[in-house]
């Protein structure tokens, strides 16, 4: 970490807790949607924290469920 | 913000071409300041992400050839990555390349994060052909503010 070249080499630290980067990509993607979308500016800042929660939450839930599904519902469906 | 016109909208070539070299230029010529601001940082945010997760090998045309055609809707910048990436990078040696090769999820998400930023410069430049001249994002607090200073009243 300490020799790490920003931009040249890759962010091995963040390896372990990769998912995290969902979060900044969620609120990339909520700036760029919103500002397409939204006719006002009043609202904006709201309207992509809430875009970005529900990107967050929605695969989060998606994860979970794929989750269950593997561990617990395949297994059932294998015993005899 | 679309609304359904009996009138022909001009299709703004120049404007997605603009929009093609830096994101968000397009609507910014189209008189749309706000909304083009908003979303070169938007795009220039997630090519920067991308770029500082997973390093300059998140753009690789040779490599990544599918993930480069969603990548290069971002413009220049993303082939200006590519080429760092095959200059610097590719003449490397296996054991060189050691330490500025992305592995696993980082690859993966410095790669996804460009290609998002891609897809949504592409979405952006779909939006430019049925945008409307100075259709800006609308900020009563400014507008109030000015108002004041020119001594107006409430608008409806």
């Amino acid at each position: 970490m300490i020799a790490w070249t920003p931009f040249l080499e890759p962010l091995n630290a963040m390896q372990s807790v990769w998912y995290l980067l969902l979060i900044p990509m969620a609120f990339g993607i909520a700036v760029v949607y919103r500002a397409l979308r939204e006719p006002s500016y009043n609202t904006y800042w709201r309207a992509v924290v809430i875009m970005t929660l529900q990107v967050v939450f929605g695969i989060a839930a998606i994860a979970i469920a794929l989750g269950v599904f593997v561990q617990w519902v395949i297994p059932l469906l294998n015993q005899p | 913000m679309p609304q359904n016109t009996n009138q022909e909208q001009p299709v703004h070539v120049t404007a997605i071409i603009l929009g093609w070299i830096l994101p968000g230029l397009g609507h910014i010529s189209l008189g749309q300041k706000r909304r083009g601001t908003l979303i070169m940082v938007g795009i220039l945010f997630l090519v920067l992400c991308g770029a500082l997760v997973g390093g300059i090998d998140a753009v690789d045309h040779n490599k990544d050839g599918l993930w480069f055609i969603a990548q290069v809707w971002c413009g220049p910048v993303v082939i200006g990555i590519d080429l760092l990436n095959q200059t610097i990078l590719a003449p490397l040696p296996i054991t060189g390349k050691a330490t500025y090769v992305g592995l696993s999820h980082v690859n993966e998400i410095g790669t996804l994060c460009i290609a998002m930023a891609g897809l949504m410069n592409f979405v952006v430049l779909l939006d430019l052909l049925q945008a409307k001249q100075g259709d800006d994002l609308v900020c009563t607090f400014t507008d109030r503010k000015g108002d004041a200073a020119l001594g107006r009243g409430d608008k409806q």
